[in-house]
């Protein structure tokens, strides 16, 4: 008895919470606002619940299945048979969906309820669940999918879904509205050019294997690859490493899409226009990880181009490029996290930020690592996220409350903006319960020991340091690693700050003071994500012995079997343990020991290995300057927060590090988009355009060539050639012509019917003389 | 050879509503809406009926199904012959269909001529139905002709403010390719006796010598149709002015005759020429897809942005089609209905906003959603199916086309550039439809013209929803639809491959 029966409710329950809120939602709200908004909200959850239980069920199947994948076959979607290609609609429940699905649902049955305390009074209650809803069937079907065309429809849709709820609030006043449906239009295209490099790399892959299913593609590269077979593509021959960095590196901009890495990731902080609810759950926790999971779900294609060391253009390997892309993005956003002011744009710099951790450790093949980053970060910033809900909502409930008993006078207070930090400050005592979460939330984002983001940051790191062996890190890796190290103190210095800014010192703006606790149906998940930022990493503890890199050696190369065997020791591992029968990377080097290609060569000696004990080292310096970072920032940089709203960051002040603050602050790679490409390039041309085909298509060729030169010889041939007539049909025909260039010459005058009727009889004349011709 | 009456009873039921219509004032004197009643039950008819007879129609047989034949002008080889296979069955439904859609949305929108209107709404449907069930050269011309004069007369006189220049434009473009087609025809037919296309397609050796230039003739009469690249300059005019029906019926089915025209008659007939022509067509369908898309974002009148967004569509559908392959010809086929529902939706929901408002600048809305949240809500669904959202039908022949192409060994050494340019359409059409949709229906509703708007009524709604049936149903399983095509299609590609080939 298992439950993988049960996986199609992964996808018909939200469908049915969508249709239940689409069609029937605003009758219920219209009707009895309390009564409606709990229908609603209700309904939703209890979709989300019900998602999150049939994952449950999965997942013990699972275990229970020896871990094995099996896929649900639903029905064809694409079927072409005479050009073999045959697509279903199928999912494939593994480990790797299923760690997935549990976050997607559980941290999304979570934010459900949380939302109907956060949108309680809005007026598209129901609407916003709709949405929700129907993010979570696009998420699972991206998560589930047993083909990239699948994950594809996910992909897509998923980015629908943040569209719409960025552009939730599209009627705010104030011009505000507008921004937000700019700010969403601005997520949609960012996600369209990621897409277009993943529709090439599918249809790549297509040719290539002549599958998308990810059982065919994977068998069929690895026996390509150990056989050194090549394959052609419109008749042209490829290696399959070339064809392999072709894919995987129009992957990597797929995935730097949808998970926010630079050179795409400048839509994230603007999408923190929509409810905050939508930021923890979409834009924190889960659409934004899709592009990990890719990477980790390919992982077999990434560690086929790695080994074979082939590289893009000579420069650089595909896999790489991803590490360096996360590294790159991992320092850049940490640094204008610090810039920011708005509480939940520095939450979402951080996610870049930690994004770009988990892309670096998926480049560098540190797969378990990366997914296990992904659950953590899943737990901790989903809470940050709902907390600074919570305390923009209680910003929010202070102002108003200062407006009802202001008596009208409210003539300074047009700048309020409930999620601007510099209005803060003190709301430690005005709301406990968030204050402590948000501080659970921090540490554990900062990785302070024994928090959840602790044990997944220093596997990353570990694996930067010694993933190839001891003394056997590649430049690249080496990079990773520094530019991480970097990465973390920018973590935690810039959660130093923000703590700081919103919850010690004195409010600096009068709502402070009437702030209230927000509701136990926000306050109530809060806790419980705490609860899991605080104990996640228990998810995956590495083995506590050994210590530094010279001991880390035996692990390294370790392969599954000796892990298995290391099995009973105990809960260490276990998330590694899980995962390891779905990425079968984590066994080629074992699988293909013995098989040698007809040139003599090994394959699979490159393939990297997380160290599976912890590395004393780096934990401990990895710690030291996340702490240092904290205590710099508390008791240096940021001593005494000013006072006053107006006063500046106490940062920009110093010397050389205030100059890179007002750098970052003016975000570079935003202003270098938005004017250098979009106001500057593309908006001239399409107005060029415009212009080249109205006035040059349109009027000279069509209008002043074609037919005034057509007019002149209708002219001709009635005026000159044909005066009187020579007899009937040369006439008829030579007066048609007369109406047609009388019509051609005055388009707005004259009686339509006439010309109408000539060209009719024209016409009518050419059929007539060829039927009885004969 | 059995003969089978349905296709040309398919053919002639709207002419019965026709003759109908004429008699009716004698009955009543409510005269209105009888001729509206009989015009909508006409063409419901039609419809049912063609869906009547999917039974009689065999997925698995590649040639001509249901013919109907007969002797006409023997002198010149002409005959009446009527015929449907894999490349037409989609066509004639989507005509009945989108016909009825047509003449469904007019109810309230035509004010003066009523009579007329629906005479040459029903006329036009019986043209359209004969050009993609004609197998005969000469009777295909006739039809093709044909439709022109009822298009004509609904832009002439039902139309825009432009009207009478858009319609006399589009008249003589599409004039002026036809007559070209016509040498061609004529050519072909004198030289192999007859005007019969089977014949015509098994004695190609009579008149291949010519065949690079009579390609042309054929391909610019079609290019002009559906338009290609440079020949689209009266489409926008044509679109503009048109009555919302007209548009409909326009986007819906008349460009499709010109990509249809590719697909029967240049590749058999015409398969050497076909083959050394894809990289020129293919270059022009990426032109089109690109420059298509660009302009339309540039545009301030949504139906002006929709009518340059059928540029770019049409692309794809002409890139798939060059591609010279069965995936590339059925995504082809597939995309042309795609296109025939999405942009047919599109122009119906323009016509229902511009009924109540009498603009369509962009400008002149905003914040629409407030005011009609089922309007707002069909429209984001219809948008995304144009963006080719996957799980909607546009996805679903987009991807196809795409994946065919970068697999043509007809489209020299890297077909795969060709497939990069078409595919970043697919980021300009997220670019200018949202652009749109923004517009017209986010922001604020500040403008107090828009406050009162009502929201669809039943009729409306009921219209959006057959739409939107099929949208969805293509998304998620086209199997069917690719099956009804599939053999023909493989059938079409063999003969190609093997006379250019060989």
């Amino acid at each position: 008895m298992n439950a993988f029966g049960l996986a199609p409710l992964l996808l018909i329950l939200p469908i049915i919470g969508v249709l239940f809120n689409g069609i029937v939602g605003r009758y219920f709200l219209d009707a009895d606002r309390s009564t409606g908004e709990k229908w609603s909200g209700w309904f939703g959850t209890a979709m989300a619940v019900g998602t999150f239980i049939v994952s449950v069920l999965i997942f013990f199947s699972l275990g229970a299945n020896d871990h094995h994948a099996e896929i649900v076959h639903l029905f064809n979607w694409f079927n072409i048979p005479s050009g073999n290609f045959t697509i279903p609609w199928a999912m494939q429940l593994d480990t790797l969906s299923s760690v997935m699905t549990l976050v997607v649902t559980g941290v999304g049955s979570l934010i459900h309820i949380y939302a109907i305390g956060y949108m309680h009074g809005d007026r598209d209650f129901h609407r916003f669940f709709t949405y929700l809803n129907l993010f979570l069937f696009f998420m699972l079907i991206l998560v589930t999918g047993s083909s990239y065309l699948m994950l594809f429809v996910g992909w897509e849709g998923v980015g629908l879904c943040s569209f719409l709820l960025i552009g939730f609030w599209f009627d705010k006043p104030k011009g505000e509205g507008i921004l937000n449906g700019d700010a969403a239009r601005k997520a949609f295209v960012a996600n369209r050019v990621g897409d277009f490099a993943m529709i090439l790399g599918m249809i790549l892959t297509f040719w290539a294997f002549g599958s998308m299913e990810y059982e065919v593609v994977f068998e069929s590269a690895l026996d390509l690859y150990t056989t050194t077979e090549t394959v052609f593509i419109a008749g042209i021959e490829f290696t399959i490493p070339q064809v392999l960095t072709g894919i995987t590196v129009l992957f990597l901009i797929g995935a730097t899409g949808k998970s926010a890495q630079i050179p795409l990731f400048m839509w994230l902080p603007d999408a923190m226009a929509g409810p905050t609810p939508v930021s923890a759950l979409i834009h924190a926790a889960t659409m934004v990880t899709s592009g990990i999971y890719l990477i980790v779900r390919s992982n077999v294609l990434f560690e086929i181009v790695r080994d074979s060391g082939h590289q893009l253009f000579g420069i650089v390997s595909a896999p790489d490029l991803v590490a360096i892309a996360g590294a790159v993005t991992a320092v850049y956003a940490g640094l204008v996290a610090f810039t920011q002011f708005d509480i939940k744009k520095v939450l979402a710099y951080s996610t870049v930020s930690q994004l770009g951790f988990m892309i670096a450790a998926v480049g560098m093949g540190a797969y378990v690592a990366g997914m296990f980053h992904l659950v953590t970060h899943a737990f901790f910033k989903a809470l940050l996220f709902m907390a600074s809900g919570s305390v923009i909502h209680g910003m929010e409930h202070g102002h108003h409350h200062l407006h009802e008993h202001s008596h009208g006078d409210d003539h300074e207070e047009d700048d309020f903006d409930p999620q601007d930090m510099r209005f803060m400050g003190g709301l430690r005592e005005k709301m406990p319960v968030t204050f402590w979460v948000y501080i659970i939330g921090s540490l554990a984002l900062a990785g302070i020991f024994p928090f959840a983001g602790f044990w997944s940051k220093d596997e990353i790191l570990a694996h930067s340091a010694y993933g190839l062996g001891v003394g056997e890190a590649t430049p690249v890796f080496t990079f990773v690693r520094w530019m991480l190290t970097i990465g973390a103190f920018c973590t935690a210095f810039y959660m130093t700050r923000q703590i700081k800014m919103t919850f010690f010192g004195e409010g600096r703006h009068e709502a402070v003071k009437h702030v209230p606790e927000s509701s136990p149906l926000m306050t109530r998940p809060l806790a419980f994500l705490a609860f899991l930022s605080l104990m996640g990493g228990a998810l995956n503890i590495p083995y506590l012995t050994g210590g530094g890199g010279e001991e880390a050696s035996t692990p390294v190369g370790m392969t599954a079997s000796v892990l298995a065997a290391e099995e009973d020791k105990g809960l260490n591992l276990a998330f590694e343990h899980w995962l390891e029968h779905s990425i079968q990377a984590f066994t080629l080097e074992e699988d293909f020991e013995n098989v040698v290609g007809p040139n003599g060569e090994h394959f699979f000696t490159h393939v990297p290995h997380t160290p599976t004990s912890l590395q004393y080292d780096i934990a401990i310096s990895s710690t030291l300057i996340a702490v240092a970072a904290i205590l710099i920032g508390w008791y240096v940089v940021f001593r005494v927060w000013p006072r006053s709203k107006e006063d500046p960051d106490p940062i920009s002040q110093w010397p050389v590090v205030g100059f890179v603050w007002t750098f970052f602050q003016g975000l570079p790679l935003d202003t270098l988009y938005m004017t250098g490409i979009v106001k500057n390039i593309f908006n001239p041309l399409a107005r060029f355009s415009d212009v080249v085909d109205w006035n040059f298509w349109h009027n000279f060729v069509h209008n002043n060539l074609i037919r005034d030169s057509f007019v002149a010889l209708a002219d001709f041939l009635a005026t000159v050639l044909d005066p009187k007539g020579v007899d009937g049909i040369v006439n008829g025909v030579g007066q048609t012509a007369r109406n047609l260039a009388e019509a051609l010459r005055r388009p707005q005058t004259g009686n339509t019917g006439n010309y109408a009727l000539s060209l009719f009889l024209g016409v009518a004349l050419l059929v007539a003389f060829f039927v009885f011709a004969s | 050879m059995t003969n089978s009456i349905v296709l040309t009873l398919l053919m002639s039921l709207p002419l019965v509503g026709v003759v109908v219509i004429l008699f009716l004032p004698v009955f009543n004197n409510q005269t209105d809406f009888n001729i509206k009643f009989v015009a909508n039950a006409t063409a419901i008819i039609t419809l049912l009926f063609s869906i009547a007879i999917l039974p009689l129609y065999d997925m698995g047989v590649p040639t001509l199904q249901l013919e109907d034949t007969g002797s006409w002008i023997d002198a010149l080889g002409v005959t009446y012959h009527v015929g449907v296979d894999g490349l037409s069955i989609l066509m004639i439904l989507l005509t009945t269909f989108i016909s009825a859609v047509a003449i469904g949305s007019s109810w309230n929108g035509i004010d003066k001529q009523v009579k007329q209107y629906y005479i040459f709404m029903l006329l036009l449907e019986t043209g359209m139905l004969g050009v993609f069930l004609a197998q005969d050269l000469f009777l295909f011309y006739i039809f093709w002709e044909f439709t022109l004069v009822p298009m004509y007369f609904l832009i002439g006189i039902w139309g825009g403010k432009e009207r009478v220049y858009a319609s006399i434009k589009f008249f003589l473009y599409t004039m002026a390719g036809s007559l070209l087609m016509l040498i061609a025809i004529l050519y072909v037919g004198i030289q192999a006796g007859t005007f019969n296309l089977p014949e015509l397609i098994a004695n190609r050796e009579l008149y291949a010598g010519a065949q690079q230039w009579l390609f042309w003739g054929f391909a610019i009469a079609f290019a002009i149709k559906v338009p290609v690249f440079p020949f689209h300059s009266w489409l926008p005019d044509a679109h503009t002015q048109a009555p919302t029906a007209g548009s409909i019926v326009l986007a819906g089915v008349l460009l499709k005759m010109g990509t249809y025209g590719f697909m029967r008659f240049n590749l058999p007939m015409f398969p050497e020429a076909s083959t050394n022509a894809a990289p020129i067509m293919a270059t022009l369908a990426i032109i089109g897809i690109i420059y298509g898309a660009i302009v339309s974002f540039a545009q301030t009148d949504v139906k002006k942005l929709v009518a340059y967004s059928s540029i770019s569509h049409l692309g794809f559908v002409m890139l798939g089609i060059f591609s010279l392959n069965e995936i590339g010809i059925q995504g082809a086929i597939l995309q042309g209905v795609n296109h025939g529902l999405s942009t047919g939706a599109l122009f119906f929901l323009v016509g229902v906003i511009y009924e109540q408002r009498h603009t369509r600048e962009i400008s002149e809305f905003g914040g629409l959603w407030r005011a009609m949240p089922v309007f707002a809500v069909t429209s984001l669904i219809v948008t995304l199916s144009s963006m080719g959202l996957p799980g909607l039908n546009g996805f679903v022949g987009e991807f196809s086309i795409l994946l065919a192409s970068t697999g043509s060994d007809a489209l020299g050494d890297s077909p795969w550039i060709y497939t990069a340019f078409a595919t970043s359409g697919v980021i300009l059409a997220a670019i200018y439809l949202l652009k749109m949709y923004q517009g017209v229906f986010m922001g604020p509703l500040d403008n107090p013209k828009n406050q009162a708007l009502r929201d669809m009524n039943r009729g409306e709604l009921a219209i959006m929803l057959s739409f939107l049936l099929f949208i969805v149903w293509i998304g998620i399983a086209p199997s069917i639809w690719f099956a009804s095509m599939d053999a023909t299609v493989a059938d079409l590609i063999q003969n190609v491959v093997m006379m250019a080939g060989g």
